[in-house]
């Protein structure tokens, strides 16, 4: 999403970069000129982050032990549907909020603890997560199509959460990296497998619906 | 459906550990967090951990709530014990054996101090949540930010930022929740079918959930352009926060003492 063809607007190249280095290329026609695409940028950023942070509360019944929560699913598509700037705005505001204590990690947590605890190698990866699904999918669409392409930069983003999950989980609780291996990455790759898969769908339905492009 | 935890586990009150400045609290928690990374022995985590407790008492919050988070990391925890506690067919003798299963106590040891650390973790940095409103802490993280801008971070524009998505997570929790109730209300199953199937009934909640967040944005973003918000440069607050020189003296002879204790210990 972003590649300069931009049909609702007049292409401008010069008066626009100049404003700002990278406009929010999804603005349906605000004519406005840069400064609004930006605004409207770092708003759905936020907007996104209160529903990341809203989701730890939201749980949907799937008939699993885990309660699955709509987190994953809300960073993934953010990877794929916001530029790398607005993306890593949205996690990182998600991440500062539960920082600054409001229950909205996995499970009502809040605050510091959790960050710096065992499990917020998760959460750190997220923001990391989010960059490299958003940088990679227009890299890939050119190598490889938008669907494949879309679903690899997926892949790539959940084993970056992966990593940092495991590297932190390992070095907080001093277990050995296999040990750490077979509780904090193994059991999820199934249930990632389907979110992954749902990101996809609602992705493409969003692009299709002409909410975004 | 409300929330299962309060909005902001704050416990409002007006002890001195309230009282101190959000951002000199953010120091000490900083502080208090390389005091237990640094520490190696047990001496050193019951001198971290009577820091804690003089500091949960003095702040008059009831211990049910520190302890709270602590409940929450419970697994990590046991395992954590498991983990360095048993050994598989190990080849020196142990007092209790279960098959090839061996209690090391010397290993039980290296555990329990790992899941202590963890615990004083969780402790000792849920307590700054505790005691300090979530406006107020989004503020202290704006300030602490603000230097940042010289490295062209946009500490402004993630501060409005932060207190839009603070404003907006009750309306967004509610939305998501009507939607997913109105998609069971026309028959959506949630629990049935294959993994491609079961993905598939995401679609109906995520897709209207998205469309509805995309055009409350552009809703926003043109009231705030409508009142001439131009990023987040020169932004004034209504209520401004400032560094005493109590403020100063806690937090730097606090810091002193924990690193100091993080070093020696």
């Amino acid at each position: 999403m972003d590649e300069p063809a931009e049909p609702t607007e007049p292409t401008e190249p010069t008066s626009r970069s100049t404003a700002t280095e990278d406009p929010f290329s999804k603005a349906p026609a605000s004519g406005t000129g840069s400064g609004a695409n930006r605004t409207r940028e770092t708003v759905t950023a936020a907007l996104l982050a209160a529903l990341l942070a809203a989701s730890a509360w939201i749980s949907i019944p799937i008939g699993t032990a885990v309660p699955i929560t709509l987190q994953v699913f809300i960073v993934l598509l953010a990877g794929l549907l916001l530029t790398v700037r607005g993306a890593v705005l949205a996690v990182g505001v998600y991440l500062m909020l539960g920082a600054a204590g409001l229950p909205v990690f996995a499970g009502g947590l809040g605050g510091w603890g959790v960050l710096a605890g065992p499990t917020g190698g998760y959460l750190w990866g997220f923001v990391v997560a989010v960059a490299v699904i958003s940088w990679l999918r227009t890299r890939f669409a050119v190598l490889v199509g938008k669907t494949i392409g879309d679903a690899l930069a997926l892949a790539m983003g959940v084993l970056v959460i992966y990593l940092f999950g495991w590297l932190q989980l390992a070095a907080v609780t001093a277990i050995d990296p296999w040990s750490a291996l077979i509780v904090g990455v193994l059991p999820f790759i199934p249930i990632d497998a389907f979110k992954a898969v749902a990101v996809l769908v609602v992705a493409e339905a969003l692009r299709r619906s002409g909410v975004v492009r | 459906m409300r929330p299962p935890v309060p909005f902001g586990q704050y416990v409002p009150g007006d002890s001195p550990v309230h009282r101190v400045e959000p951002r000199a609290k953010m120091g000490l928690v900083a502080a208090y967090v390389i005091m237990l990374f640094t520490v190696g022995d047990f001496i050193g985590l019951i001198a971290a951990g009577l820091l804690a407790i003089t500091a949960v008492a003095i702040s008059s919050v009831p211990s049910r709530l520190v302890l709270r988070g602590v409940r929450a990391v419970s697994v990590i925890l046991a395992f954590t014990l498991l983990a360095h506690g048993l050994r598989w067919n190990p080849a020196t003798v142990s007092l209790v054996r279960l098959g090839p299963l061996a209690l090391d106590p010397e290993g039980l040891l290296t555990g329990i101090f790992f899941a202590v650390r963890i615990v004083l973790l969780v402790v000792g940095t849920s307590l700054l949540t505790l005691t300090t409103s979530p406006v107020r802490l989004a503020d202290g993280i704006e300030r602490l930010m603000s230097p940042l801008e010289v490295l062209r971070f946009p500490a402004g524009e993630v501060a409005m930022m932060l207190t839009v998505a603070l404003r907006f997570i009750p309306t967004t929790a509610e939305e998501a929740e009507k939607i997913v109730v109105a998609q069971v209300a026309r028959g959506a199953r949630f629990d049935v079918g294959g993994p491609t199937r079961r993905a598939r009934a995401y679609v109906p909640v995520l897709v209207p959930l998205f469309v509805s967040l995309f055009r409350r944005a552009d809703e926003l973003a043109t009231a705030m352009e409508a009142r001439c918000y131009r990023g987040g440069e020169g932004r004034t607050r209504l209520r401004e926060s400032h560094l005493t020189l109590s403020d100063w003296v806690v937090m730097i002879s606090g810091a002193v003492l924990m690193v100091g204790i993080g070093v020696s210990l």
